[in-house]
Parts: C-alpha cells; sequence; structure tokens
C-alpha cells in the first residue's frame, strides 16, 4: 500500500505514514492483549510476563544488545521476502536461502588460512550473498520459463537446502563412512564445521560478552540500499510495475521474465547475506541445528513492515525484543516461552487479514488502500 | 447498533487489560532491577546475591526441546525435583528457561549467572560449547551438562554422559535372543546425532553377538534435525515396512520418532519392541503390548547425584558416567526366558569391567 500510484492525490507524507503504521500497532496490541489472555486462562501471571519481557529486552545493556543482535538476521530475511513482495512474489525460500547462504561462507570461512582479514572477510560475506542468490534465483527461473509456482518451489527448496547443509557436516567418518566435506574432524562424532578463522569473522563491538557484531552496520546499509533500489532507480520501478500488474509491466516493453527473475536473486541475496552475517559475526560454524528457523520469521516481519524496508527495521525491533525478553520473562515470571510464539502468531494472523483488525476497530479504508496487504498478484495470473 | 457495542466492550477490555499491565509495574520489579544492575557491571562476581542468600539455587536450561518432552529435558528436570526433594529446598529454588533458538544458550545461562544459581544443568551436547565458556568464566558457579563429553576437565563443570552403545548393546543381545524369524529392526532419530548412532551401533553388535548371521534393518530419519525426532508417522511407516520385511522385533530410537515405531509395533499380534532413553512403559502406555524392555540413560538418578553432591561439596569437573542399562521387563517378566535373563546380566557384567566391547568409538 505504500506503494500508492503517485498519480493520485497524495494525503500527505505524515498521514500516510499515520496510516501505515496504524495496522501494524493495533495488530500488535490486540495481540498482546490476547496473549494476555492466553496467560490468564493458563494461570499464569500476565503482568509479571510482560514486565519481564520488557526487562528482558530493553531494561539493561545485556537486554539491549540482545534485541540488537537478534535484529539483524530478521531485518535481511525480513528484506528479502519485501522484496520479492515488491514483485509480487511471495519468497517463502528466505530459510533455505539463509541456510545456502551460511553454508558458502562457511566454506570460505574455515579454509584459506593466511588471507588478510580485507580479502578474506568480504570474500566469505559475498560467496554467502553469492549462495543465496543462486538459491533464490532457481524458482524465478522455473516460475519463468516452466511456470512453475515460486511458493511450491522455494517450499521445498528449503528441505533441499537442509539436508544439503546437513549432509557437508554429516560426521560419518567416526563410523567408517564418508564424512561431509566441511565435517571438522576433531569433533569426533558430532556433525559440525570447524570454527570459522579469525581472519574471515566479523569483528564484536563493545565487549564481546554483549556478542554484537559489525553485520548490524551490514543490515541497516542493505535497508537503505534496498530502499534506493526499489524507491529510486529503474530496475526498482520495473520489480514494482510487475508487482502491480505484471501483463501491463509486459505491455509497457518491461522486461518480465528478467525482471521476476533478478527480483528473486536479490531476495535470495539478501537472506544469503543474513546466513553469512550470522555465521560469520556469531555463531563462528555451522550446525545442524542453526537451521533457518529466522527465514520463516522474515515473511511475517515483512508483512507487518508493510514490505517497506523502513517498516522491516520497525518490525524487526518488535521481533528482536520479543525473543531477547523470552529468557527473562521466563526467568521472571515462569510463563512458558511458547507465549511469544502465540503473540508472533496472532500478529502475523491479524497483519495478514487487516479486515479483523479494520472491523475490530472500524476503519474506514481510504480509497488509495487495497485491501489484502501484499500478497499481490502471485495466485492470480502470471 | 450491535457491531458499535462490542467495539466499545473490546476497547474497554483493551484499555482495563493496559491499565493492569502497567499500573503496579513502578513497585515491583524495583527490588528485581537493582539486585540485577551490579550483577550486570561484574558477571562473574558472587559477592552480593550469594552472601545474602544462602540457600541453595538451581537452574536448568533446556535444548531447543520443552521440560515435557518425556526424554531427556524432561528426566534432567525431573532430576532437578529429585534432588530438590532429596535436599529439602523449597520451589522457588529451583526453576528452568526452555530454550527458543540455539543461539540463546548463553543468554539464558546469564539470566541463572546474573541471579546468583549456585548449580546451573545444561541438557543437550548441543549446549556443550556455551556450557564451557560459561564455566570458564564464572568459576564460582558449578555446571553439570548433561550429554556433554568433556575434552578437558574444569573443576566446576561435570559432563554427565552414557554408554549408549553399552545399552544399545544389551538391547541387541535381547531382541537377538527374542526373534524367531531371525530378523531384527531399530527405527532411529537422524545420525547427526552422536548418541542416537551410538545406541543404534552398540544394538547391532550385540544383536550380532548372539546370531553373528542375524539380519538387522536398521533405519535413520531421513530428514533434518528439526523434523528426526518429532516424526511419529514416519516412525510407524519405517516400522511398518520392517515388519512386512520379516522383523519381529523392532527397537525404537529417537523421541517422538521412535514412540511413533513402539505404537506401530503394538498393534501387531505377537512382535516385540524394545524403548529408548527412559522406561517406556510409563511414558508410552500404548506400546505396552509389545514393550519387552527399554535401553535407558538413567539420567534422573545421575543429575539428582551430581547436584547433591554439589550441595554437599564433593563436586569434581570432568566426566561423569551415568548409569546405563536395560528397564525391567514388566508384564514379559514370565515371557523372556531365564537363560537371557541370565545373558543379559553377563553380558551388563562384561561391558562394565571392559572384557565385552561394544566397537563403537574406536
Amino acid at each position: 500500500m505504500a506503494t500508492a500510484s503517485p498519480a493520485l492525490p497524495s494525503p500527505g507524507r505524515y498521514r500516510r505514514i499515520f496510516r501505515g503504521l496504524l495496522i501494524p500497532v493495533l495488530a500488535l496490541l490486540t495481540a498482546l492483549v490476547a496473549g494476555a489472555l492466553v496467560m490468564h486462562l493458563s494461570g499464569d501471571n500476565a503482568q509479571d510476563a510482560y514486565i519481564g519481557l520488557f526487562k528482558g529486552a530493553f531494561g539493561s545493556a545485556k537486554g539491549w544488545a540482545a534485541t540488537i543482535r537478534k535484529m539483524i538476521p530478521f531485518i535481511l530475511t525480513g528484506l528479502s521476502v519485501a522484496v520479492a513482495f515488491k514483485a509480487g512474489l511471495f519468497n517463502i525460500g528466505a530459510s533455505g536461502q539463509f541456510v545456502m547462504g551460511t553454508v558458502f561462507s562457511v566454506f570460505i570461512g574455515i579454509n584459506f588460512e593466511g588471507l588478510p582479514m580485507a580479502i578474506h572477510l568480504p570474500l566469505a560475506i559475498v560467496f554467502g550473498i553469492v549462495g543465496g542468490a543462486l538459491w533464490g534465483a532457481i524458482p524465478g527461473i522455473l516460475k519463468v520459463y516452466t511456470g512453475a509456482h515460486e511458493v511450491i518451489v522455494t517450499i521445498m527448496l528449503n528441505y533441499v537446502a537442509a539436508l544439503f547443509a546437513g549432509w557437508t557436516v554429516y560426521a560419518g567418518g567416526s563410523q567408517g563412512q564418508t564424512p561431509g566435506p566441511l565435517w571438522d574432524r576433531t569433533a569426533g562424532p558430532i556433525s559440525e564445521t570447524p570454527d570459522v578463522l579469525a581472519s574471515a569473522r566479523l569483528p564484536y563491538l563493545f565487549d564481546p560478552s554483549y556478542r554484537i557484531h559489525y553485520g548490524v552496520f551490514i543490515a541497516l546499509a542493505a535497508v537503505v540500499f534496498i530502499w534506493w533500489l526499489i524507491y529510486k532507480t529503474t530496475i526498482g520501478f520495473e520489480i514494482r510495475t510487475v508487482g502491480q500488474n505484471m501483463k501491463a509491466a509486459r505491455y509497457a516493453g518491461i522486461r518480465v521474465n528478467w525482471t521476476v527473475i533478478l527480483t528473486m536473486g536479490i531476495a535470495g541475496g539478501l537472506a544469503g547475506l543474513a546466513g553469512a552475517v550470522e555465521t560469520l559475526g556469531l555463531n563462528h560454524k555451522f550446525a545442524p541445528e542453526f537451521g533457518g528457523q529466522v527465514g520463516f520469521d522474515g515473511i511475517t516481519i515483512a508483512l507487518l513492515g508493510q514490505t517497506h524496508p523502513f517498516g522491516v527495521v520497525l518490525s524487526s525491533l518488535l521481533f528482536g525484543a520479543l525473543d531477547a525478553g523470552a529468557s527473562k520473562m521466563q526467568f521472571d515470571s515462569r510463563v512458558s516461552a511458547d507465549i511469544i510464539q502465540i503473540i508472533q502468531a496472532l500478529v502475523l494472523a491479524f497483519v495478514a487479514a487487516p479486515m479483523i483488525i479494520r472491523a475490530l476497530y472500524r476503519i474506514k479504508r481510504l480509497p488509495t488502500e487495497s485491501e489484502s496487504t501484499s500478497l499481490g498478484t502471485s495466485w492470480g495470473g502470471s | 447498533m450491535r457491531t458499535f457495542r462490542s467495539t466499545w466492550l473490546f476497547a474497554l477490555l483493551l484499555i482495563s487489560a493496559l491499565v493492569l499491565a502497567a499500573c503496579p509495574a513502578p513497585a515491583a520489579p524495583v527490588a528485581d532491577s537493582d539486585a540485577a544492575a551490579p550483577a550486570e557491571a561484574a558477571p562473574a562476581a558472587t559477592e552480593a546475591p550469594a552472601a545474602e542468600a544462602p540457600d541453595f539455587k538451581i537452574g536448568l536450561v533446556t535444548d531447543v526441546g520443552r521440560v515435557n518432552d518425556r526424554s531427556f529435558n524432561q528426566s534432567a528436570w525431573e532430576g532437578v525435583l529429585k534432588a530438590q526433594a532429596d535436599l529439602g529446598l523449597t520451589e522457588d529454588d529451583v526453576k528452568y528457561i526452555e530454550t527458543q533458538d540455539a543461539k540463546d544458550y548463553a543468554d539464558n545461562m546469564g539470566q541463572f549467572i546474573d541471579a546468583g544459581y549456585n548449580v546451573i544443568v545444561t541438557v543437550g551436547f548441543a549446549l556443550g560449547d556455551a556450557t564451557i565458556e560459561a564455566a570458564n568464566n564464572n568459576p564460582d558457579i558449578l555446571f553439570i551438562g548433561v550429554d556433554q563429553f568433556q575434552g578437558e576437565a574444569l573443576p566446576n563443570l561435570a559432563g554427565l554422559i552414557f554408554h549408549e552403545d553399552q545399552s544399545g548393546y544389551l538391547a541387541g543381545v535381547l531382541a537377538a535372543s527374542m526373534t524367531d524369524s531371525g530378523t531384527i529392526a531399530a527405527v532411529l532419530g537422524t545420525d547427526l546425532v552422536p548418541p542416537v548412532v551410538a545406541f543404534n551401533e552398540g544394538y547391532i553388535a550385540g544383536a550380532k553377538s548372539v546370531n553373528p548371521d542375524i539380519n538387522v534393518i536398521s533405519t535413520y530419519h531421513p530428514g533434518e534435525i528439526s523434523q528426526a525426532f518429532v516424526d511419529p508417522e514416519w516412525g510407524a511407516a519405517t516400522a511398518k515396512q520392517a515388519i512386512d520385511q520379516g522383523a519381529d522385533v523392532v527397537f525404537g530410537a529417537g523421541g517422538i520418532t521412535g514412540n511413533g515405531a513402539l505404537q506401530e509395533v503394538a498393534t501387531h499380534e505377537g512382535l516385540y519392541c524394545i524403548g529408548v532413553d527412559t522406561d517406556q512403559w510409563d511414558t508410552v502406555p500404548a506400546a505396552q503390548p509389545c514393550l519387552i524392555s527399554s535401553a535407558m540413560k538413567l539420567i534422573v538418578p545421575g543429575v539428582a547425584e551430581l547436584i547433591t553432591a554439589a550441595h554437599d561439596g564433593n563436586f569434581s569437573g570432568g566426566n561423569v558416567f551415568g548409569a546405563a542399562g536395560l528397564a525391567s521387563f514388566h508384564d514379559f517378566e514370565s515371557v523372556i526366558p531365564q537363560e537371557v535373563k541370565d545373558l543379559l546380566v553377563t553380558t551388563k557384567a562384561g561391558l562394565d569391567d571392559g572384557s565385552i566391547s561394544t566397537g563403537y568409538g574406536n
């Protein structure tokens, strides 16, 4: 809806921002109230839980650190899904692209000992982007040339990526079978890669115990870059036009096929960058338990952020805070962390179905606003 | 009019909920945040919280499972509760945090560290690295790592580990002794997790020690790690397949996936199944028609004993081997021949004194 055609009379910049924030904020409030009801019904103290949640996310330097640390992959996978939405594509594959970015960057990160950091680190990051971009481009290519729907293909490629990544670190060596190529030979029966070399690690900001790394600047740079790309360049205009009406775009002379593949490649590259940054900045290795769940969170974050790059930052802040606060919430109130997932799921439900929120709070639609957020043309026709 | 009223009702609810949540906020948490602040500045320091609270506090951090998983998170938590009862502690002295994301292990341990807990139990080999780091940074806190092998011993970190291959070996001996068809099966979680592999390798070796020509159909879940232990349908289908190929004893080792296999076998007349980790006679009642035993890791007493040792000042770091063995035969006590029981006793003795090797890990 932020893409409302510039030809129509604009309702004013601030008013537009207000309208854009209205539904997500109300969705969040409603989800929090519903979460409180759930806690009340299951005999928990919702007040203690929410206070603990807030204190855990913002109540201390460590809390802030955890919130920011968790925002980094959320921003990048959220951008990934949001960019695809702009072209009317539903990228459910951020999870698999994240995993492929991880594997590609870790491959560079654990090899090439002796390279200076100025070469090694950027190389590992670029490989992460390339890994994700290639993985993202596959559903784009299949959609263009075979008509295979990107939702189905990306979902299936998530499984392929997860299994591929598991194979690369498979610890078969300890059982006399062929081990995976990235498996750490000193890890015994444990399936994981060796640690990423120091020259390929994103340095920590502040004290290492805060575990915040320079990836935060990479994520913010990506936000600005994507905003510029989508709203200030020809490519971005083409992406948005394809998203609004594929047939009209084709008629207008836009290379629709190329744009679809390019958009999926960019989306995949962003998710791959998320995987690279998480690996090189935080985990310092790959093991199967570092899966791509964050790629699925990206869908909620993109929708909650109204598929706008700056909205993605705000919703990442929210989700980062919810996840960061969960630990202290459990400690203070003994409420199960499952409540966090309930709240996140409710937020998604309310944002994806804005009718509920509109009906609940009796918000009228502006003529410039379309109903379903951004799921766009993907299902209808291509 | 009707929609109008319900909207107002909802708004009222919203406002009252917010007011409820907001009102006493300033009063309650002050004491807490004061206590938390100094701990933040000096994480390793024990003076403030420990000195004013002479009581003994135990925290537990799960892996990405839940404390009611009927498997090792639950067993470890029950071990904490047993220690709480044994030591006469109150309910407030023990607490757990369930981990949502593999990257949060350090944060979750940090809650207990900052609050001045005396003992922190971490469950699962995936927490190994984070636990070692926390133990290094907090020499005054004692850590217990369930399923965590210690390469170098730290004085304040005990890795509670089990010879899964040995209890798997006993299960294999039992299975090979009870089969009529000469074909037995194992339905397993993923081979990305070492203890699962150990169970299977031990099972095969044990079966071959009874009958070198035995046919063992063992199948690992092919999925990713987050799927492999929570897929009872796959477990049931795989058990069914093995039964169709003639298997008449099935070992189910892999969380809920393995439970699915046990439940499938229970629907077939005259077949046997063997459970894993805990005595599954209690945890999976649906498997009772076929369940002749379980290859157990005795986590509950293992955790409880380590906590008691910590409380009494007898704690020592490094690897601590918990007891592993077969659960009781329950209703099959009379079905299992005495010579098989004798064989299991001598095999257990042989494994314990090292005269029998399972061949795993060499």
